[in-house]
């Protein structure tokens, strides 16, 4: 008994926890410019793919340049740091293409969401005609992780070692992040632009330089999302960043729009309630996290932890 | 959401009293929406059916048309298809110049419904011959029923749904159904292991394949008089299978039996192996394909498949078609929906070219032509890839050969083989 | 170029930015439509497969009043749906609105896949067809989108249409000028729905197959995206976007493999280089203005002395 409660612990934590990673991406977006950034589950397949090349990975049969891969082959930590820092440097040029251009027109923030969309699609297909469709797997799996075992038992749960890496290195990400935001000179400004932007550049912080920060830390969350997963469930196809990204915008919304800690408690909630569905009706599991988020809607319309803003009058 | 007109015009409009600017915004949207009217009955007239099939055959090289998913997420499969279709195309060019030569005319059927409608129409307007595609089931039941109205013959090179062929008589497909393959691999690991008893099942739920195959892999183990202990349920999407393994693995199975597509297929596998199974597992045919071993890597070992196609037949059409794969991708075998891709357009190229010389298509309209085809193309029989095929009157694949492969990897656990274990007639193997 | 075929889907592609353009005039981001679209299929699947008394026939034909019939059904199935579930979301604002109604896109779906009738994974196929060519969809195709056209330039002149303008426009102030604000956008959310479940019935017959696919998230962002390019202004800016937006994936088929990554560059610099979309108020007003300045220039000049 205690042990089937450990494990659907464990499960729901291992996949609460990539989620919460995801939610966070969108979340940094969210409350500097109130917009919802469509292109992060595109930002997670390009940091699978990069990752994949930076170890080493040569392209399939049906890339643009079969049997391509770049000379050498990086240890998988160090490609994965810098998969994240060139996700983040795409997640700038998305910034740059579908986010600025309606910034300096004032243009309605529904834009945004259609142009962030356009800028995903472009990306995906780029992907996906750059590399083909077909599945790959990390050049040396999961034995880049050195003589780590394959599962670990606890008090009789199992895990795969590697999901709780990939548990404990979100886990990191995310404190660090926190940590970051609430005590660094960068972080306050930042966050003093996600509270009032006009107020901010009156204090002297340079807004733009902040928003631009934030796409870097978002696009950089989703590359490290998306390579950690692939090293986890290898990289199923140019799409499978976008099942996170819908995934994560419902977490997104059930912890409340822009709020850190709400991100987490929503993905691990998120996480431990598709754990706790039987088998028998898990084909309704993809439903219930946007019941979930349906009824914590109606109950508390800004999201369990989103903050009330001031209707304008 | 600010875009009120500028107050100046606002106020000359007002002035001018029945013309303010709502009534010109009005006026004006009356006028935009007749000129589309306009348009749209322009564009009606423009592109009313004008179906060739009345016309007469032209003597020149005849078009074969195939719909087959370039974009979205059946790119996965399309991109074999792909291959297959190109690699029939150099085969059919070997034998020297044929009776009646033969173009291949390729459009991306993307991965839904309507894009899948839209190829095939726009194929059939250009007046090709035959059609190949489209490479889902849920296409193929939205735009096969199109080529049927206008009688042009489709060879599915890829749909197992239930039902197809029975769309019409212009449907046809070389794609067996899994109700003929999939008990042979069960078969063989109850040989292997008769004291098993307990079996977990795993499918996705969400597949159009996977559903139906499932239910033969059910009939086939109650046929047996096993009761699966578990069936655990997947969607399309799903790669991480902690949840769904671990509640599977708390029951003891000695079997599992899994029906999904090929990268979900190879996580699976490996993540059950992580986690500690040491038992068989079954394999459906969806992941009859080499794109699997960089996914389960060295945990694919031992694992057993019943397949539609084995690369290990040795013809001289399958030896060739290995060589020319080989040539154009590699060292590695071709997957199975890649033959298959191959055989549609070999059955095709052959019952034209058995068509012309009989003299069926000359001095014929573009439609009788295609009628002929048809009769041609289901009457005959043909040595492909997959072994030698044929018809049935309705259009199902008569496949004579099944066979059951156990997946052996080298040791460096990057590559592999589909070894064959068994080999079954088709009185056998279909129950 | 563009068959009968395509004609008939980028009708179909009008009559949903329609339905999307129906809340955002009353300013609500409402993006369920694909949500609706898919009831009112599964609801034209259902009856004219399984329901004989509608007449289908043995050759697969169906009887044309019958498909109005389900037209009518649709409209109405998705409607009372609306009126259920508008009065628990209407109550959210912006974005909240919009995910709350990704959510109920994605319950659909989902139950669509998973209630026993539906014909699970696969869907429901061999749906008869009322005409032999899809040249015959067309006449119920443009007939619905002309009654939807009437209604919307009708509304500009209602009460109701007035009350979704003032409220989008600024809800606090529309509340305080005594509008019955819950119930304007209700009946916006509502008018909607009817006309996704009605085109979603009409679209049943003509994709010959109906499945859970059909409304997902991805319609969910392509219709937005009908209205955002067309023009959320006017009620022809998604007729507009809807009609080209379909068609232009189509169009781009010369062009081979890139023609995705082309669509995502038209979704992507469309809204940069024409915020305001194609059809905007002041082209309108200009078109409307045509002609007409002599007219009322020679009017003013028979009026003076």
């Amino acid at each position: 008994m205690i042990e089937t409660l450990l494990q659907t612990l464990l499960n729901g934590a291992a996949s609460g926890g990539v989620y919460a990673l995801v939610a966070l991406g969108y979340t940094l977006v969210f409350s500097v410019l109130g917009v919802i950034n469509f292109a992060q589950g595109a930002l997670f397949s390009v940091g699978g793919y990069l990752t994949f090349l930076l170890m080493g990975g040569r392209i399939g049969v049906n890339g643009a340049l079969p049997g391509w891969g770049l000379p050498g082959g990086l240890p998988f930590w160090l490609a994965l740091l810098l998969a994240a820092a060139g996700s983040g440097l795409v997640g700038l040029l998305v910034e740059r293409v579908a986010f600025a251009p309606l910034r300096r027109r004032n243009a309605e923030p529904l834009l945004a969401l259609i142009t962030s969309l356009g800028a995903g699609v472009v990306l995906v297909n780029l992907l996906q005609l750059l590399m083909g469709a077909e599945g790959y797997a990390f050049p040396h799996g999961s034995d880049a992780l050195g003589g780590l075992p394959d599962a670990l038992v606890i008090a009789g749960a199992r895990i795969r070692t590697i999901q709780l890496l990939l548990l404990l290195i979100s886990a990191a990400a995310v404190l660090a992040l926190s940590l970051w935001l609430e005590r660094s000179r960068g972080g306050r400004a930042l966050r003093a632009v996600a509270e009032d932007a006009t107020t901010a550049q009156l204090l002297g912080i340079h807004s733009e330089a902040m928003v631009r920060l934030a796409f870097f830390l978002s696009g950089a969350l989703a590359g490290l999302g998306g390579g950690l997963i692939g090293v986890s469930v290898s990289l199923p196809g140019p799409y499978f960043g976008i099942g996170y990204g819908l995934k994560g915008l419902a977490v997104l919304v059930l912890g409340g729009l822009g709020s850190v800690p709400g991100a987490i408690a929503g993905g691990l909630l998120m996480g431990l309630a598709e754990a706790l569905v039987p088998s028998e009706a898990s084909g309704w599991r993809d439903a219930l996290a946007f019941a979930i988020l349906f009824v914590v809607l109606l109950l508390r319309p800004r999201g369990l932890l989103g903050r009330r803003t001031v209707e304008k009058v | 959401m600010t875009s009120a007109p500028p107050p100046a015009t606002a106020l000359s409009h007002d002035r001018s009293g029945s013309s303010g600017p709502i009534e010109r915004r009005q006026r004006g949207a009356l006028r935009l929406a007749a000129l589309l009217a306009a348009g749209i009955g322009a564009l009606a007239w423009l592109g009313r059916s004008s179906d060739p099939a009345a016309k007469p055959l032209t003597s020149g090289p005849l078009t074969l048309g195939a719909a087959i998913a370039f974009t979205g997420n059946a790119n996965l499969y399309g991109q074999d298809q792909r291959m297959g279709l190109t690699l029939a195309e150099r085969w059919a060019q070997e034998a020297g110049p044929p009776a009646r030569p033969v173009v291949l005319q390729l459009e991306d059927g993307a991965s839904d419904e309507p894009s899948a409608i839209a190829a095939f129409n726009l194929l059939i307007r250009q007046g090709v011959i035959a059609l190949i595609g489209p490479t889902l089931s849920q296409q193929a039941f939205a735009a096969d029923p199109i080529a049927q109205r206008q009688g042009v013959p489709v060879v599915a090179p890829s749909n197992t749904a239930k039902g197809i062929p029975e769309i019409g008589h212009f449907i046809s497909r070389v794609s067996a159904q899994s109700s003929v393959i999939a008990p042979l691999s069960i078969a063989e690991a109850l040989r292997r292991d008769p004291a098993i008893r307990r079996v977990a099942v795993f499918y996705a739920q969400d597949d159009a394949y996977s559903t139906a195959e499932v239910a033969i892999f059910q009939k086939a183990l109650a046929a047996r008089g096993l009761t699966p202990v578990t069936v655990q349920r997947t969607q399309l999407a799903d790669n991480d299978f902690q949840t769904p393994i671990t509640s599977a693995l708390q029951l003891q199975p000695q079997l599992v039996v899994l029906s999904v597509q090929a990268v979900a297929g190879g996580n699976l596998i490996r993540q059950l192996r992580e986690l500690g199974y040491r038992g068989q597992i079954v394999v459906g045919n969806g992941l009859n394909t080499p794109n699997i071993y960089p996914i389960c890597q060295r945990w694919c070992d031992g694992i057993l498949i019943a397949q539609a196609y084995s690369p290990e037949l040795n013809t001289p059409v399958n030896r060739r078609f290995q060589q020319l794969f080989r040539q154009a991708h590699g060292d590695r075998p071709p997957p199975q929906i890649t033959a298959q891709a191959f055989a549609a357009y070999q059955v095709l190229f052959e019952a034209i070219q058995r068509l012309q010389r009989q003299g069926g298509l000359t001095d014929v309209s573009l439609g009788q032509a295609r009628a002929n085809l048809m009769a041609e193309l289901l009457s005959g029989t043909y040595d492909t890839p997959l072994g030698p095929i044929g018809f049935s009157p309705e259009g199902e694949v008569l496949q004579d050969r099944f066979y059951v492969a156990e997946v052996r990897m080298a040791p460096g656990g990057r590559d592999g083989r589909f070894a064959l274990v068994r080999e079954q007639g088709l009185q056998e193997g279909q129950p | 170029m563009i068959d009968n075929g395509l004609l008939v889907q980028m009708l179909i592609g009008a009559l949903l930015g329609l339905s999307v353009y129906l809340p955002l005039a009353a300013g609500q981001l409402s993006l369920a439509t694909p949500a609706f679209y898919a009831v009112g299929g599964t609801l034209a699947a259902l009856l004219s497969t399984r329901w004989s008394a509608l007449g289908a026939t043995a050759d697969g034909g169906f009887p044309v009043p019958s498909l109005l019939l389900e037209m009518a059904l649709g409209g109405l199935l998705a409607g009372l749906l609306a009126l259920l579930v508008g009065r628990l979301v209407l109550r959210l604002q912006g974005i909240y609105l919009a995910i709350a109604t990704i959510a109920l896109v994605e319950i659909v779906r989902v139950a669509i896949l998973n209630l026993p009738f539906t014909g699970g994974a696969v869907g429901i196929f061999a749906i008869p067809q009322p005409f032999a060519t899809a040249a015959g969809y067309l006449l119920p195709a443009l007939a619905l989108l002309a009654v939807a056209g009437w209604l919307c330039q009708r509304l500009e002149r209602m009460p109701l249409g007035r009350a979704m303008a003032a409220i989008r426009d600024d809800e606090l102030a529309a509340r305080c000028m005594g509008i019955d604000t819950t119930r304007v956008k209700l009946s916006a959310f509502v008018l909607s729905a009817v006309l996704a479940g009605s085109t979603g019935a009409l679209a049943a017959h003509f994709l010959n197959t109906w499945n859970a696919r059909q409304g997902s998230f991805d319609a969910s962002i392509t219709t937005l995206a009908f209205v955002i390019l067309g023009g959320s202004r006017t009620w022809l800016g998604p007729v507009v976007g809807g009609l080209l937006l379909t068609a232009l994936p189509e169009l781009l088929r010369p062009v081979g493999d890139v023609r995705l990554v082309l669509f995502g560059l038209v979704i992507l610099l469309g809204p940069v280089l024409a915020p305001q979309g194609l059809i905007t108020p002041a082209l309108l007003e200009r078109l409307g203005g045509w002609g007409l300045r002599s007219a009322t220039d020679r009017k003013t000049e028979e009026a003076q002395p």
